[in-house]
């Protein structure tokens, strides 16, 4: 087993090798075992074959008059290129330029035959890559170093399956976007050109006052200290206090937060029931009234604002039919119908398009075609074949309209009077109320980006085509 | 049961007959509209002008009917339409009294037996510039006009005139290959016609000065696929109809409607029904909610517009590098979008908008920034698909620069789906536009501006429901048009449906 393991460790040793990024990490992590391994290395060697022989080639070359040949070769070459293309032509230039390009041929020609020669010794060069790559052959190394290489041998582990390897590389990419993301929105409110202090203590504020507001919240620092504190603060979840009304900013995006996202998961729920169904129907019958009847409905869901939407809805269900609370009210499950159904509204029309444009195109695949020979029903080739492919670019876009609903949450809290992130963000922002706009921003964001690395590393395991894309690279 | 499905495949193929048949389902809804908004559950009473509208409107659809079953019945006994069924088309022309422009684009399509793009252009052209004027001639009920009122309404009418000349003069001598050599002066006053915001006359302009001019038929023979296939998608050449006569709406305003009306206060007159002199009636500062919305369309439009240009351009650019170049470049430029990609848009604008405050430019700037990550990747991925292509090979053997295959290989060859995508997110930017302003966090308050009038409606939404109803129907109606617009443009442009 330990023999298979070490193997395996050695293959992606030489595999990650080629990867710049790879090979700095892996001597990153096994940093106290490869500065030890260097020094034996360094102390061990003293066969100098490779470089003997390397000269010895370039001289017979060298006597052989190769490189002469290639200048003249390539002289001739680009002054035909010249005269093809009717342009003048400098014989110094040329002449430069024949000699830069024989020159590294000379030297490509050298290295090539060296390393032939050697090969026919059963020689090669000697290197360090190839001595961390002899030694991890050896079961007994391994045993030896675990302790010391660790975090090496873990990385390696991890980049030795695919699956592992996209899951890391996804996951890293999310924290740098996450980071990313910190940054940006922190620098934006910071090249502001209003002023929180007096704008929260007035005109009548002395500068005395002033100063001791900006050094209760440590604006008077240097851009990069308030950048560092600013991110540390989302990573600790600790915001420090808002600068109005003294509030835990963490905690009280913590309270908002719930409510927004009920709201949004219920709206997906709705949009994933009532669109698929949909979109499917339309399908099975393109162009015929049904499917027109039910793309235009969509194609208004996606035109109107939900803001409006809302107060249609109030008026109508609330004032005029009194069926449902304007307002919403914790613990009242009744006035949640109205929200939910007005953010769900243009994700559903998204959906229902998305599914039937994806389904139209699989239906005319070839292996459709391939299951109606086999002499499948129609409901057959629909379930088997058909939906669960269509479903694919669909679950992607749903992810990512999650986003931009949750954006749009802000609106439509307002119109509801909800008290969640999005109205929590609009209240703050008239201040300006930097740590609460940065957080609520940022930790929307965050949650945006879980969501879809849940869905990518989702189809890594289930979607077969991404998965021998995987193997393969 | 294969008779009727021939008889049905028949019927689908004809232009007509669909599209009738969508006018009268259209055509009846509306009059159902009518019919409920013309008894007043309230106050138990029946409004006659709305009822009217419901009279007129069912009647037309009646006819309507009528034509398209006439319709059926040629096509199936004779396989085209007959003369006496054209003929009808003259008598529904009339319900455009009434404002039913689908039906009225229905019998001018009726009318003439060929339909070329340049037929269908000066059809809209003229009813564009009718609805314009019949908008604007709604201005002499109010107590009083601008100044520039009489002269642009003159100048309006003439340039109408002139319009339905040039309509039938296309009509009559739109015949391939033998086009007289004055077309084109007429084509270039056509163009000029424009001016006044109205594009189909620009259009029809060009196509005429091309037919008239240019002798290379396969460019002419493309333009005609490209706009026969956009004319045909009824949906699509209403949605532009809209748009167009939005703009040319937006242009005109500024010399028929007067700027005071819409933001002065006039305390005598607040809180009004819709009635005659006030369309729309008005808001709490007495402003009329008409006018209003008139020149909201301007803002709306600039901003739609200039939120999605701008990041098109950029976008474009930036995902043009990044599919051009190498993978490192790629990386980078698409690492970094990333970031902006991961803000959902309308947080963004109201992060920006927090940091510099809310005004047009600088919503347009929160707008634009957010949705430079979905050009550039639809432009990275055009361009990818585009530089395998031989002819990019070839202009790379013959020696031409990197910067000239850019410009003059890929680009031209990948715009379509970045146009089409740009009329599809116009929409998007108009409610983000209006939603911001209603947040308060958009365009400046005194200003109107569809958002705006709509938050003043928001509170008075339990006594007059109208300040809140008219511009949100303004909205829904603009952003729809470009999404047809947009669906329409995305099956005649995508090389997949050939």
């Amino acid at each position: 087993m330990i023999v298979g393991l070490s193997s395996k460790l050695q293959k992606t040793y030489r595999d990650s090798q080629s990867k710049s990024m790879y090979r700095f990490l892996i001597y990153l992590a096994g940093l106290p075992l490869h500065l030890f391994l260097y020094v034996i290395y360094v102390l061990k060697k003293k066969d100098n074959t490779y470089e003997v022989t390397l000269a010895k080639v370039k001289r017979e070359l060298m006597d052989e008059g190769r490189k002469e040949a290639y200048q003249a070769e390539y002289v001739d070459q680009l002054r035909r290129k010249a005269a093809f293309f009717n342009e003048q032509s400098i014989p110094e230039r040329i002449h430069r330029q024949a000699e830069e390009l024989s020159a590294e041929r000379y030297e490509r020609e050298s290295v090539r035959i060296t390393s032939e020669r050697l090969a026919q010794q059963g020689l090669q060069r000697e290197s360090y890559t190839g001595y961390v790559y002899s030694l991890l052959g050896k079961p007994t190394f391994l045993m030896i170093s675990l302790l010391p290489g660790l975090l090496m041998y873990a990385l390696l582990f991890l980049l030795s399956n695919p699956f592992l390897k996209y899951g890391a590389e996804r996951l890293v990419q999310s924290v740098f976007v996450i980071l990313g993301v910190g940054i940006l929105v922190f620098s934006i409110l910071y090249i502001s050109p209003f002023d929180p202090a007096s704008n929260i203590l007035g005109e009548s504020a002395t500068k005395e006052q002033i100063a001791a507001f900006n050094r209760i919240h440590g604006l008077d620092l240097p851009y990069w200290q308030q950048l560092w504190n600013a991110l540390k603060g989302i990573a600790t979840f600790d915001l420090g206090t808002s600068f109005t009304g003294s509030e835990d900013v963490a905690s009280s995006i913590a309270n908002k937060f719930p409510v927004t996202i009920t709201i949004a998961i219920f709206s997906v729920l709705m949009a994933i029931v009532i669109a698929i169904p949909v979109g499917i129907l339309s399908a099975m019958r393109p162009n015929t009234l049904l499917d027109m009847t039910f793309m235009l409905i969509a194609l208004i869901g996606l035109s109107i604002p939900n803001f409006w939407q809302g107060l249609i809805f109030i008026l109508g269900f609330s004032i005029k039919l009194n069926w449902l609370p304007a307002t919403y009210s914790p613990g009242n499950a009744l006035s949640l119908i109205m929200p939910v159904v007005v953010l769900g509204t243009g994700l559903t029309a998204s959906i229902a398009r998305m599914m039937r444009s994806s389904l139209l195109e699989i239906i005319h695949e070839d292996y459709m075609v391939t299951a109606k020979a086999k002499g499948l029903t129609k409901g057959q080739m629909l379930w088997k074949h058909a939906v669960g492919n269509a479903l694919i670019p669909v679950i992607t876009v749903i992810g990512l309209l999650f986003g931009g609903m949750l954006g749009g949450a802000a609106v439509t809290e307002k119109v509801f009077n909800i008290k969640g992130i999005g109205s929590y963000i609009v209240d703050k922002q008239f201040i300006p109320d930097i740590p609460a706009i940065m957080g609520g921003v940022v930790y929307i964001a965050i949650t945006i980006s879980l969501v879809n690395l849940f869905i990518d590393i989702m189809y890594a395991f289930l979607d077969p085509r991404i998965r021998s894309k995987m193997k393969q690279s | 049961m294969k008779e009727k499905r021939i008889n049905r495949q028949l019927l689908t193929m004809s232009k007509e007959y669909p599209q009738a048949n969508f006018t009268w389902i259209l055509t009846l809804l509306i009059s159902l509209v009518f019919l409920l908004n013309s008894f007043s559950f309230r106050a138990g009473e029946i409004k006659p002008y709305v009822l009217a509208l419901f009279g007129a409107y069912f009647i037309t659809a009646l006819l309507q009917l009528f034509i398209a079953w006439r319709i059926k019945r040629d096509i199936l006994l004779y396989g085209d339409i007959q003369r006496g069924t054209r003929r009808l088309g003259y008598i529904q022309l009339f319900s455009l009294v009434t404002g039913n422009v689908f039906t009225a684009a229905f019998s001018l399509h009726l009318i003439n037996e060929r339909k070329t793009p340049e037929y269908t252009f000066a059809v809209y052209m003229a009813l564009t510039q009718l609805f314009v004027i019949a908008i604007s001639a709604f201005n002499v009920f109010k107590p009083y006009v601008t100044d520039s009122f009489p002269m642009a309404m003159l100048v309006l009418l003439l340039v109408l005139v002139f319009q339905v000349a040039v309509l039938i003069i296309v009509a009559t001598t739109m015949r391939e290959g033998q086009l007289p050599k004055w077309l084109g002066l007429i084509a270039i006053f056509t163009a000029l016609t424009a001016l006044t915001g109205n594009l189909f006359a620009l259009l029809l302009g060009i196509s005429l000065w091309m037919k008239v001019r240019s002798t290379e038929s396969s460019r002419i023979a493309k333009w005609d696929a490209t706009w026969g296939k956009i004319t045909r998608n009824t949906m699509a050449v209403f949605g532009m109809f809209f748009i167009i006569l939005m703009l040319a709406i937006s242009v005109v305003s500024r010399y028929t409607f007067d700027y005071d009306l819409a933001v002065e206060n006039d305390y005598a007159n607040i809180l009004q029904a819709p009635s005659l002199v006030y369309p729309f009636g008005t808001d709490n500062f007495g402003r009329d909610v008409f006018s209003r919305i008139i020149f909201g369309a301007r803002i709306s439009l600039l901003v739609g517009f200039a939120s999605t240009v701008i990041p098109a351009v950029i976008g474009g650019c930036l995902g043009g590098i990044a599919g051009y170049y190498s993978n490192r470049t790629d990386n980078w430029i698409m690492r970094l979008l990333d970031v902006l990609y991961a803000i959902p848009g309308i947080l963004l604008a109201i992060a920006i908008i927090a940091a510099f405050g809310a005004n047009t430019v600088n919503l347009i700037i929160a707008l634009s920034l957010g949705s430079i990550p979905t050009y550039a990747r639809t432009m990275r991925a055009n361009v990818l698909m585009v530089s395998n292509y031989d002819f990019v090979d070839s202009a790379r053997a013959l020696g031409a620069s990197d910067f000239s295959i850019i410009f003059k290989q890929i680009i031209p060859n990948s715009l379509a789906p970045m146009i089409v995508k740009a009329t599809l997110t116009i929409g998007g930017a108009v409610i983000a536009t209006s939603s911001l302003s209603y947040l308060g966090l958009g365009v400046e308050p005194h200003i109107p501006e569809w958002g705006n009038i709509l938050r003043v409606g928001s509170t008075y939404l339990e006594s007059n429901s109208y300040l809140a109803i008219f511009p949100g129907l303004a909205i829904i109606l603009l952003v729809l048009s470009f999404n047809f617009l947009g669906d329409g443009l995305r099956d005649a442009l995508d090389p997949r449906l050939d």
